[in-house]
C-alpha cells in the first residue's frame, strides 16, 4: 500500500498528510455514523469525485473493489436475511419482502438488505478513503507524519529501509527462480504440496541471501555514520499551509454536523 | 613528530587477528603506514584477507567484528579502538564490495544525505553536499531518479558518492569493480585518481584489475594468507610476470585488448567459415528480436548461427543485450519476433524445464541457486526433475563432481566451500544433466587469477569432450585465449563476429 505513490501535482497531492489524515477521519467516521445507504451514497460520491481530480490510477481501485465482490455479496445476503423487522424504526424498512423458507423461516426484510448496502458502502468508503492519501503522499511525508507522533528515529529508518527493499527482493527471487527453472523446476504444478515443495529451492536460496545482506546492512549503517549523533537531520520538514488548516477547519466542521445529525437520529434506518 | 598522529595517514601494527569461530588465523604480522593522499592498491588472492585488512581501516574490526585481536590501527590519527565505528566513519568512508546492501534511499538523492544527515550536518549544507558529491562520480541529474532503478555500474557510484559525502579524509575501497565492464572499472580508478589529485584524499582499493591498479595507484600491497609478501611501485610488480604470478595475480601486458587487431583477425574470418560450414547448427536466430515489459529494446533483429562444439564467447558492454540474448536459448525469455531454433527446431513452445535436459545454463551467483544441505544433493536435484533413476542419479553425480573436482566433498555443506567452489558446484549441477549446450553467465567475475584460470580450463576440457559452450564475459582477453569465436554485442545488435584463429 504505501508503495503505490503516484506523483502528481493536484491540490490533494500538495495538501500537508495531516489534513488528508483528518479528511481520512472525518469521512470513515461520516459513513459509520449513518446507517442510511443514500447518505453513504453521497460520501462514496465525494470521494469518488475526489480520487477523480488527482489523476490516479483508478484501475488499482477497480482491482481492490473487484477482489471483495464476493464478500459484498455475501453481506448483503446476511445482513438481509439476519436483521429481523423489530429492529428498525421506520415502516418501510420492517417490510419483509420474502421468507426463504416456508412457514415463515428467514424473513428477507427491506431494512436488512439496506444495512447490507450500506455495509457494502462503507467498504468501499475506505478503500477510497486509503487510496487517496497513498496515491498522493510520499513515504517520506509519512513517516514524518509518525515521527511528528514520536515514533522512534530507528522504527521509521526500518519502514524506510524496508521498503527500498522490496523491488530489490522480487529481482533476486526472480532470479533464483530463473536458475532453478534451468535446472528443470517447474512451479505451480500438480497439487497443493507439490506447489509448496516445489518453492523450496527458491525459499532457501531467498533465507540465506537474506541473512547476508542483512549483515552486510548492518555494516553499511555503520560506515555511514548511523547512530552516531544523538539527533538527525531532517530533510524533508512536513509543514501546514494556510490552505491546510482552510481545509480542516472545514473538515471539522462536517464532523460536528455529522454528531449532530446523528444524535437527531438522522440517517438511521 | 610521529608520522601516525597526521590526518589522513594509515598505520598498522597488527600482530594477529581471528574471526570468531574460525579455525584459522585471518592475519599475522601485518605492518604498513599510509602517507596523506597516497593512492594504494591491495592485491592478492581470495582469501588472503584483503576485506578483513581493510575493515581494521574504520574500525569494524575489532569494534564490530570482535574475534581475537591484538596490535593497533591508527587511522586518520585516531587509534580505531578507542572510537566507535560510526565516528570513525566522518573520516575513514569504506565502500563495500556489493552495492545492493549499501543503498539505503530510495531516491538517489536521499541515498547521498543518509551519511551527513546521521552526522546531523546543516540541511542547506547537505543539499550543497549531494550535488558535489554526485558531481564527483558522474551521476549529477540523477537526483531524483529512484536508486533501485540504477544500472550496475550507476549503483557502484551512487555508493561511493554516499560515502564521499560523509567527506572523508580517508577512502577505503573493497573490490568496487567487479561487478563492471572494462569502460566502468575505468571510470571508477579514474574518478579515485582524480580525488587523491584534487582533493588530497587517500585512497585505499582492493580489487584483481591489473591493468587499473597498474595505471592508477602509486602503491602496491600484496597479500597471501592473512600477511605482507610485497609492498612497492605498481611497475616493479607487474614487470616481473612470475612475481605476479606467484602471488595469484593476473599478469598485465601483452595488449590483445585492444579491437583493432581484432579486427585484423577479423579480415581472416572468411577462412575460417569455409570449415565452419560443413558442421552441424546448434543454434539458430533468425530476425530475433525481444522487449522488456518496460518497453527497453534488449535486442534487435538479431541473425545468427552457433555450430556444434563451437566455444563461443559473448562479448560487450553492461546492457547491450548478451545475457537478454543467452535467456533466449533456454526458453527463459521468449522473442517478441522472429525465431530460436536449437537443433533446428523452433522452440517457441517449449519451457525452460523442457529444455534444460538439451540447454544448460550456469547462472552468474552460485549463491542464486544453491539450497541444498549436501553437495551432493545440490547436483542431484536437477537430476530428479528428469525423473531418472536412483542408480542413474548416483553415477551422474559421481561423474560430475569428478569432472569439477570436488569429489572428495560430496558430504560437505555447500555453503562451507569457498565462493570459487561453489561456483564449480553451480557448474555440477548443471554438467550432471549432460547438456549439448552449455551458456555459463560470466564465469570468472569476481574470482582471482588462479580461479579464473581453472574456471576456464574446466570449460576448455568440457568444449573439447563436445560440449557446445557459451560464455558471456567481459575479459577480452580470456575470451581470445580460450575460445573459437567472439561475437560483440553493442545496443541489442551483433557488433562484430569473428573467429578466433589463434584458437583454432
Amino acid at each position: 500500500m504505501l508503495i503505490e505513490y503516484y506523483p502528481q501535482g493536484s491540490f490533494i497531492h500538495r495538501l500537508d498528510v495531516r489534513t488528508k489524515t483528518l479528511g481520512f477521519f472525518v469521512f470513515t467516521t461520516a459513513s459509520f455514523c449513518f446507517e442510511n445507504p443514500l447518505i453513504n451514497l453521497l460520501i462514496l460520491i465525494l470521494l469518488w469525485f475526489m480520487l477523480s481530480t488527482m489523476n490516479s490510477p483508478m484501475s488499482k481501485v477497480y482491482g481492490i473493489i473487484k477482489s471483495l465482490l464476493p464478500i459484498f455479496i455475501i453481506m448483503l445476503v446476511i445482513t438481509g436475511f439476519t436483521y429481523p423487522a423489530s429492529k428498525f424504526t421506520n415502516e418501510e424498512n420492517r417490510k419483509i419482502l420474502f421468507y426463504l423458507l416456508p412457514d415463515y423461516g428467514l424473513p428477507m426484510t427491506t431494512g436488512g438488505l439496506y444495512y447490507g448496502l450500506t455495509l457494502v458502502l462503507r467498504i468501499f468508503v475506505m478503500v477510497l478513503a486509503s487510496s487517496i492519501i497513498t496515491f498522493s503522499t510520499s513515504i517520506e511525508d509519512i513517516l514524518q507524519f509518525l515521527k511528528k507522533v514520536k515514533m522512534p528515529h530507528q522504527m521509521a529508518f526500518v519502514i524506510a529501509t524496508g521498503i527500498r527493499f522490496i523491488p530489490t527482493m522480487q529481482a533476486k527471487s526472480e532470479m533464483i527462480r530463473e536458475a532453478q527453472m534451468a535446472r528443470g523446476a517447474e512451479f505451480d504444478k500438480g497439487g497443493i504440496v507439490k506447489k509448496i515443495k516445489s518453492y523450496i529451492p527458491v525459499l532457501i536460496p531467498m533465507i540465506v541471501d537474506s541473512l547476508r545482506m542483512s549483515d552486510n546492512l548492518a555494516i553499511a549503517m555503520l560506515n555511514r555514520g548511523f547512530g552516531s549523533m544523538k539527533t538527525t537531520t531532517n530533510l524533508t520538514e512536513i509543514e501546514m499551509k494556510s490552505i491546510d488548516y482552510i481545509i480542516s477547519v472545514i473538515t471539522l466542521t462536517i464532523l460536528a454536523i455529522v454528531l449532530y445529525a446523528k444524535s437527531k437520529n438522522i440517517g438511521a434506518l | 613528530m610521529n608520522s601516525s598522529n597526521e590526518r589522513g595517514t594509515i598505520k598498522v601494527e597488527v600482530q594477529k587477528y581471528q574471526y570468531e569461530n574460525s579455525i584459522d588465523v585471518t592475519l599475522k604480522n601485518l605492518h604498513f603506514d599510509i602517507k596523506k593522499g597516497e593512492f594504494v592498491g591491495l592485491m592478492g588472492r581470495t582469501g588472503a584477507g584483503k576485506t578483513t585488512t581493510l575493515m581494521l581501516l574504520n574500525g569494524l574490526i575489532p569494534n564490530f567484528f570482535e574475534g581475537n585481536f591484538d596490535g593497533t590501527v591508527i587511522s586518520n590519527s585516531m587509534n580505531t579502538q578507542r572510537y566507535r565505528v560510526q565516528t570513525l566513519s566522518r573520516f575513514v568512508g569504506l565502500v563495500m564490495q556489493d552495492p545492493e546492501t549499501q543503498i539505503f534511499g530510495i531516491t538517489v538523492e536521499k541515498d547521498v544525505a543518509f551519511g551527513p544527515s546521521n552526522l546531523a550536518i546543516e540541511k542547506s549544507r547537505i543539499s550543497e553536499i549531494i550535488n558535489e558529491s554526485l558531481n564527483v562520480v558522474g551521476l549529477n541529474g540523477y537526483k531524483n531518479r529512484i536508486s533501485t532503478e540504477l544500472s550496475g555500474g550507476e549503483k557502484q557510484r551512487l555508493t561511493i558518492a554516499g560515502v564521499l559525502a560523509m567527506e572523508p579524509e580517508i577512502l577505503v575501497l573493497d573490490e568496487p569493480t567487479s561487478e563492471l565492464d572494462p569502460e566502468g572499472r575505468r571510470e571508477i580508478y579514474k574518478l579515485l585518481k582524480i580525488l587523491v589529485k584534487e582533493k588530497n584524499v587517500t585512497v585505499i582499493i582492493s580489487g584483481h584489475d591489473s591493468e587499473e591498479m597498474l595505471e592508477f595507484t602509486d602503491r602496491i600491497i600484496v597479500l597471501d594468507k592473512g600477511t605482507i609478501v610485497w609492498n612497492g611501485i605498481p611497475q616493479s610488480l607487474f614487470n616481473d610476470k612470475e612475481l605476479a604470478e606467484k602471488y595469484g595475480i593476473m599478469p598485465t601486458g601483452n595488449n590483445s585488448n585492444d579491437l583493432e587487431q581484432i579486427n585484423r583477425i577479423n579480415e581472416e574470418k572468411l577462412n575460417a567459415e569455409g570449415t565452419l560450414k560443413e558442421k552441424k547448427i546448434m543454434i539458430e536466430a533468425r530476425n530475433l528480436s525481444f522487449e522488456y515489459e518496460n518497453g527497453r529494446k534488449a535486442l534487435k533483429d538479431i541473425n545468427l548461427k552457433i555450430f556444434e562444439k563451437e566455444f563461443v564467447s559473448l562479448i560487450g558492454k553492461n546492457g547491450a543485450g548478451k545475457t537478454t540474448f543467452s535467456k533466449q536459448i533456454n526458453g527463459l525469455l521468449k522473442p517478441k519476433s522472429g525465431t530460436i531454433l536449437i537443433n533446428g527446431v523452433d522452440i517457441k513452445n517449449n519451457s525452460t524445464a523442457e529444455l534444460s535436459k538439451e540447454i544448460g545454463y550456469v547462472f552468474q551467483n552460485p549463491d542464486h541457486q544453491i539450497f541444498s544441505a549436501t553437495v551432493y544433493d545440490e547436483v542431484e536435484y536437477g537430476l530428479k526433475n528428469l525423473k531418472l533413476t536412483e542408480d542413474e542419479r548416483e553415477e551422474r553425480v559421481k561423474n560430475a563432481l569428478e569432472f569439477v573436482g570436488l569429489s572428495n566433498q560430496n558430504k560437505r555443506h555447500p555453503f562451507t566451500l569457498g565462493k570459487g567452489e561453489r561456483q564449480k558446484l553451480a557448474v555440477a549441477s548443471i554438467l550432471a544433466m549432460k547438456p549439448k549446450i552449455l551458456v555459463i553467465d560470466e564465469p570468472t567475475t569476481g574470482q582471482d587469477w588462479d580461479g579464473t584460470k581453472r574456471m576456464m580450463e574446466l570449460m576448455k576440457k568440457l568444449n573439447s569432450e563436445g560440449t557446445t559452450l557459451i560464455t558471456i564475459t567481459h575479459n577480452l582477453k580470456l575470451a581470445l585465449e580460450y575460445s573459437d569465436r567472439i561475437i560483440k554485442f553493442s545496443d541489442g545488435k551483433v557488433e562484430s563476429d569473428f573467429s578466433n584463429i589463434k584458437a583454432i
